[in-house]
């Protein structure tokens, strides 16, 4: 490759660069603008929306979210939900996994066959028949009714099962030498091991609970009961007739900054989680 | 201290038979090594003496004891994994550890083990590191202490030396040597690699297809081998293989008519061979010397000069190549023309069936 | 990235149940088992215990539902009285006819034909240009990427904000560009294109760690091979990374088809289908037919065409992947 050539192709690479990085701006400007007018008064913002920097400034937003709104009930329940369904999952699909991976029963093909037919199933084609059977067992308005349904959901025992295949089996036959009982090499031997993977399904569940908009539409209808992200919905629904700009900014602010922080935080495992997981 | 009985054992995936019946008396204090081509077989037949791989037929005894039935746990027997099989999240010592625990070995014997084992195994700086904090010589080196630790009535090694490098293996290779003169407990090791066969093994076992192809002392093994399979698997260079025709039998012993129309008189007793009409003479390169004197010519095209001894490559008249062996400081160079001399009393003969008959 | 949900089952393979515990000495010839290749120990019963939790909540929360929304969908089911008749494929025959569910369709279509595109083609422009180890790199990645982690809420939220008229972010750039401004919310030419554009700003980063995913599977020894043979960078482009990422391209392309097609809460929360019904898409549909107008056979029924619409998709994917395997020999 001549010395001109390679100039060139230098060139090219800050173009795309600059280019690229052009587009992360335009990308984060809305973001960045209900950010900013987040910090300012509502009589100010019904004048102007156009004046990002500068005076004046405003907690008012904030403590008004922090004074008036079920935003605490909101966001206790999200945890609650959220948390409850990650643990619930791991546990069911560690079991699941290492049952289908590593031990050996009757009809087991068959079974796990049947089990990953379900990947298939979309939420929506579900969501009639779970809300008739939620109501004759009285379960809606209830944490049980919002974290029960994607308990089925088949993905982590396809997860696991693939990972707790991966594991070489020569440790769990030393294990076998080493006169270790099935629950002990489970427990002590595979568990320990499948660590990263556990990360990855724990935070592919929690985020998607986190994150779930239809279930809890449909199943948790008083507002006592809502997580965040439907509770942010509600009120969204008066839009139009609502003058306090501001304090709609400040709960996005408020609702999207703790989850957008530990994205900055754990950013590998999530990346790793959503991409390794999407792809059923 | 164990010895070890196999009776008719078989295996068989679905419809196929991996093993055939399969009879062998591994004896207390014996190292025996398991010697074959991958997939021959031996490394189910060390899983199957585990207990790691279930027999399709057939019983196994440890000590007299029929444990065909018992978990691996259950067999007094410890084993050194090709990949060593360490438990990644526990250190050094709760590696060694985690067995005797498990069996409920009283504590302070278990420190008393694994100190004794450590101090042998020179792991004495390592015992609270991780196995990822270990070099692969290390790693190796607990693997074997954690059997060790649990004082087993025989060891199990499954290719425990192929991940090192050279210099490691040969250094691993004397360690396991000197472990077992010091334990003299019964020890089966599987391999691949003849020279790991020849310097471990007091008995070897030649596996192909999952049969025996022959059983003896290393040394019984290089110099009789009773077929021409394991002929050609054991001893570098490979053993020189020519196309032989016997010709009219003079004295006691056969004469034969090679493919490039030499005569050669070998140290076979006739009466000893079937009366086949091919046979395939086979000779060492350390048999088969330079000899201008010698009706057996060829061209010279390859000299490998090994420092101790010269390899020649020959190729014959009739267009055959075969491998000789020629003092250190040979002047011979790529391009001569050079004679062939054959050792009567090392050439080996091998009928149509590829079994050996050998000088008396 | 990893499809194997359909590997070919072994054939024939029997189930011996006991064969470890029968001492063979006695009886070889009669105990004889044979065993699959991949032994995992000895088959028991007991091992499906393991499973037995999951399987249970999985038949119950997800195969029952599964069939009774396939027996709600062939009955007319009357919330308030709790009347149920069965009519047969009624409830389909009215979905052919009924103009808003075709347009539902439409709509759900059009969308997908919209993003999906974008996805691929700005998902892997954004990789190619951000497929670097350094600083730069990982800021624009995470930025690209963090937009996924909020909630469709908090999206929706800040887009009607950048969305509003005459106050929005939109229409104070347009108005210092010296253009009239225009909420395309409120417009039915541009709903649905606004929607798409909302959609691509939100989860592009998902196509875009794919195809880094990708394209660091390929060898850097063969770009270097490119180099010593003069390619210059869209010759290498073409002829290199492109025919290397084809089952990719392919594989994130069906897979936003899929997620696509389940377009529900950016429709329901910036326009609510609306205006004139020109942004409503088949899951809203589901919901509004189901949970405001109580027609939950009717529902049931429309849910089915999207379960089966789905299914298209969920094979195409599981060929496509598998066929990439079978192809390139590649482990994905």
């Amino acid at each position: 490759m001549s010395a001109r050539q390679h100039a060139g192709r230098r060139m090219g690479d800050h173009l795309i660069l600059a280019a690229v990085m052009v587009l992360a701006l335009l990308w984060i400007a809305p973001l960045a603008w209900v950010f900013a007018l987040s910090f300012k008064p509502n009589a100010f913002l019904a004048q102007h929306t156009d004046v990002v920097l500068g005076a004046p400034y405003t907690l008012k937003n904030y403590t008004d979210i922090l004074g008036t709104s079920s935003v605490f009930r909101w966001i206790a329940n999200s945890c609650i939900v959220s948390v409850t369904q990650t643990l619930l999952t791991l546990v069911l699909c560690s079991l699941a996994g290492y049952g289908f991976a590593r031990t050996a029963f009757p009809g087991q093909k068959a079974l796990y066959v049947f089990v990953l037919a379900g990947l298939a199933v979309p939420e929506q084609a579900v969501v009639i028949p779970l809300h008739r059977l939620f109501a004759d067992l009285d379960l809606h308005n209830t944490y049980s009714g919002l974290i029960l349904p994607r308990l089925a959901a088949p993905f982590g025992v396809f997860l696991m099962t693939q990972y707790f295949k991966a594991i070489p089996k020569d440790i769990e036959e030393a294990a076998l030498l080493d006169s270790t009982p099935r629950w002990k090499i489970f427990l002590r031997i595979v568990l320990p091991l499948s660590i990263p993977a556990q990360a990855t399904l724990g935070i592919f569940t929690f985020l998607t609970a986190w994150n779930d908009y239809l279930w809890p539409l449909i199943s948790a209808s008083k507002p006592d009961m809502y997580t965040l992200t439907l509770g942010l919905a509600a009120t969204q629904s008066n839009f139009a007739q609502s003058e306090g700009i501001g304090y709609l900014m400040a709960q996005a602010v408020f609702a999207g900054l703790p989850i957008f922080v530990i994205y900055l935080f754990f950013q590998k495992h999530i990346v790793s989680a959503v991409a390794g997981t999407t792809v059923r | 201290m164990a010895g070890i009985q196999l009776v008719g054992v078989n295996k068989r995936y679905g419809g196929t038979e991996i093993i055939p019946e399969f009879n062998l008396e591994i004896e207390s204090g014996e190292f025996l090594v398991f010697l074959g081509p991958s997939g021959c077989g031996k490394s189910t037949l060390l899983r199957m003496i585990a207990g790691l791989e279930p027999v399709s037929a057939g019983q196994i005894r440890i000590g007299g004891q029929d444990v065909t039935a018992s978990a691996p746990g259950e067999r007094d027997l410890a084993m050194v994994f090709q990949h060593y099989a360490l438990y990644p999240h526990m250190t050094v010592r709760e590696n060694m550890a985690f067995g005797l625990r498990n069996v409920n070995v009283p504590a302070a014997e278990i420190d008393r083990r694994i100190t004794e084992a450590a101090r042998m195994l020179e792991l004495e700086g390592m015992l609270a590191r991780k196995p990822i904090q270990l070099s692969g010589g290390q790693r190796q080196r607990v693997a074997i202490g954690r059997a060790v630790v649990k004082e087993p009535g025989a060891f199990l090694f499954d290719e425990p030396l192929s991940n090192l490098d050279a210099a490691l293996r040969n250094r691993t290779r004397v360690e396991l040597a000197r472990l077992h003169q010091r334990l003299k407990t019964t020890m089966v090791f599987v391999t691949h690699d003849q020279v790991e066969a020849m310097t471990l093994a007091s008995r070897i076992v030649v596996m192909n297809r999952g049969r025996i192809e022959q059983m003896g002392t290393p040394i019984e093994i290089y110099r009789k081998p009773a077929t021409r399979f394991v002929a050609g698997f054991i001893g570098s260079p490979a053993m020189n293989f020519i196309d032989a025709i016997p010709v009219a039998a003079e004295a006691d012993c056969i004469k034969v008519r090679l493919a490039d129309g030499t005569e050669l008189q070998t140290g076979v007793p006739t009466q000893a061979a079937r009366k086949d009409a091919k046979l395939v003479a086979g000779v060492r390169a350390e048999s088969l010397t330079l000899d201008d004197a010698s009706p057996v010519r060829g061209r010279a095209d390859v000299i490998e000069r090994l420092g101790e001894r010269t390899l020649v490559y020959v190729t014959l008249s009739n267009g055959h190549s075969v491998v000789a062996q020629a003092h250190r400081e040979s002047p011979v160079a790529s391009g001569d023309l050079v004679g062939l001399h054959f050792e009567p009393e090392h050439v080996h003969l091998f009928d149509e069936a590829g079994l050996a008959w050998h000088a008396a | 990235m990893c499809i194997c949900l359909m590997k070919p089952g072994l054939p024939g393979m029997p189930h011996k149940g006991a064969a470890m515990t029968t001492t063979l000495s006695a009886l070889p010839a009669a105990a004889r088992a044979s065993s699959q290749p991949k032994v995992k120990g000895v088959q028991h019963w007991s091992n499906a215990l393991f499973v037995l939790p999951f399987v249970l909540v999985y038949i119950a929360l997800l195969v029952v539902p599964v069939v009774t929304g396939l027996w709600l969908s062939l009955n007319d089911v009357d919330v308030l009285s709790g009347d149920r008749a069965f009519i047969g494929l009624a409830n389909f025959a009215r979905l052919w006819h009924d103009d808003i569910f075709r347009g539902a369709i439409r709509n759900t279509f059009l969308f997908v034909l919209m993003t999906t595109p974008a996805f691929v083609a700005l998902g892997l422009a954004l990789a190619l240009a951000l497929n670097r180890q350094d600083r730069v790199g990982t800021a624009l990645r995470t930025i690209f990427f963090g937009s996924s982690v909020l909630s469709v809420t908090i999206v929706t939220l800040v887009w009607r904000l950048v969305f509003m008229t005459d106050k929005g972010l939109l229409a104070n750039v347009m108005h210092s560009l010296g253009l009239a401004s225009i909420n395309p919310l409120t417009s039915s030419a541009l709903a649905l294109p606004a929607i798409a554009l909302v959609t691509v700003w939100w989860i592009i980063g998902l196509p875009m760690m794919l195809f880094l995913a990708a394209l660091q599977q390929i060898p850097e020894e063969i770009y270097e091979a490119a180099a010593m043979d003069n390619a210059g960078r869209w010759r290498t482009f073409w002829s290199i990374t492109l025919p290397q990422l084809r089952k990719t391209v392919a594989l994130v392309a069906i897979i936003e088809v899929i997620l696509q097609f389940q377009l529900f809460g950016q429709a329901q929360l910036m326009t609510n289908g609306g205006p004139n019904n020109s942004s409503r898409p088949l899951v809203q549909f589901i919901y509004e037919a189901g949970f405001q107008q109580w027609a939950l056979g009717y529902s049931a029924a429309a849910a089915q065409v999207l379960f089966g619409l789905m299914l298209i998709g969920v094979a195409l994917q599981m060929w496509i992947s598998k066929r990439g395997q079978t192809q390139s020999g590649e482990s994905t």
